[in-house]
């Protein structure tokens, strides 16, 4: 689940864990009352700070995805389908803003922009 | 107390020349700082000189509340220390090195050590003087991580190690930060192997401290732009230019500093049009940040 943590990202470390996990309850891989790894698990497994993963799981918090558990851990929140259903939408229009960002750079135009997204889709389909 | 590690004005004479010459560094509590800096620049004076190793020429250093080097050996109960290279006695063996070290230290911790040799797959007969370079890292992790220090330095700790043993010894740091909270110094030029770990950041070259702050900060200041059609000799801008490059056809490369996202606009009164915001990474950041601060010093001269 946290393969492909990227240092180098500009994205900071905490925010891609923080993603990870998301992303794994929106898809269903981590349910209500699922623990996630100790902060010393996963700070010594994927080489990280631990603050940088006590800050991911901070946040994750905050918004309501887990609980931390004084002593005990850190759990999968209580979820609705709701909310899984608005992190998928959440999600997919972060990657699509990203694609947004990058194409105006380029100065390609949204048209051409659609006509790239419907060929793909096609070609993925296919 | 703040700062694990505080000093002020530090110089240091190696024969004629001032091996470290006004060092201002501050070490906060619970950080993972790394010390980068290129060959020679002073990283293991600096070390030295913070342990109480060597008598600096002026300047103060407190570490872990306590004056260095007047009262180092306090400190020093308390720190966990990996030099650049092995200090051991190659005919003792992997536990007798282990029990030598313990006497030394009222906090060893011998549970915590008998584990770090399994999980480090030391044998304790063996004798030191025939470990694998490895094998001897990992150990070295071991006796610094056993006395359960306030603060760890780490002199190189894994500079030419493999990279499955560096990744060990990391991991045993790591959990053992994330177990006690204790400071890290960590001294490297591996520049990319402290980009996940470290949270601070301090860059000496030629014996001077020429960046220190967070990393965060350190990453997200400085960005290299693709700029086309930029002024032949630039109006005054919000963010400083570090260097100019020119780059293919009509684009110029840009390295600039302080910069925010807000700043994009600047372009929007000039011909110019920013192509591509690109983020360094860690040892781009650095090596840009070497390169202006020579730059400038060679301005200043």
């Amino acid at each position: 689940m946290f393969d492909h943590i990227d240092p180098r990202s500009p994205t900071p470390i905490y925010a891609q864990i923080a993603a990870r996990v998301r992303i794994a309850v929106a898809a269903g891989d981590l349910n209500s009352g699922d623990p996630l790894p100790s902060v010393r698990a996963l700070a010594g497994s994927l080489r990280v700070n631990p603050a940088t993963v006590v800050q991911a799981y901070r946040e994750l918090e905050r918004d309501g995805v887990v609980e931390m558990r004084q002593g005990s851990g850190t759990f999968v929140g209580t979820l609705s389908s709701d909310a899984r259903t608005q992190t998928r939408e959440h999600e997919a229009r972060r990657l699509v803003r990203e694609l947004l960002e990058q194409a105006a750079r380029l100065s390609i135009c949204p048209g051409e922009l659609r006509r790239a997204i419907d060929t793909e889709l096609g070609a993925s389909r296919s | 107390m703040s700062h694990a590690i505080a000093i002020d004005a530090l110089s240091y004479r190696a024969g004629q020349h001032f091996a470290i010459r006004d060092l201002n560094m501050r070490v906060p509590n619970g950080a993972i700082y790394g010390f980068l800096g290129p060959n020679g620049s002073g990283k293991t004076t600096t070390i030295r000189l913070l342990l109480g190793m060597l008598p600096p020429a002026d300047g103060s250093i407190t570490v872990l509340g306590h004056d260095v080097p007047s009262h180092a050996h306090q400190a020093l109960a308390r720190i966990g220390y990996v030099p650049e290279r092995l200090h051991l006695y190659p005919m003792l063996t992997v536990s007798e090195t282990m029990r030598y070290h313990a006497a030394f230290y009222a906090h060893w911790d011998v549970a915590e050590a008998e584990r770090l040799r399994r999980a480090f797959e030391l044998r304790e007969e063996q004798r030191v003087g025939r470990l694998s370079k490895g094998e001897a890292g990992k150990l070295m992790m071991l006796l610094a991580l056993a006395v359960r220090p306030e603060l760890l330095v780490l002199d190189e700790p894994t500079d030419g190690l493999d990279p499955v043993v560096r990744r060990d010894v990391l991991t045993a740091l790591l959990e053992y930060v994330s177990a006690r909270g204790a400071t890290v110094l960590i001294s490297s030029h591996l520049v990319h192997e402290q980009e996940r770990v470290c949270d601070w950041i301090g860059v000496l070259d030629g014996g001077r401290l020429v960046a220190e702050m967070p990393m965060h900060a350190f990453r997200s200041g400085i960005k290299r732009l693709r700029i086309v059609g930029a002024p032949v000799s630039s109006a005054p801008t919000p963010f400083g230019i570090l260097a100019r490059r020119p780059g293919a056809g009509r684009e110029e490369e840009w390295v600039v500093r302080d910069w925010r996202d807000d700043m994009a606009s600047w372009f929007r009164s000039t011909d110019a049009a920013l192509r591509e915001i690109v983020d360094l990474d860690l040892e781009e950041t650095f090596v840009e940040t070497l390169r202006a601060a020579r730059d400038a010093s060679g301005r200043a001269a």
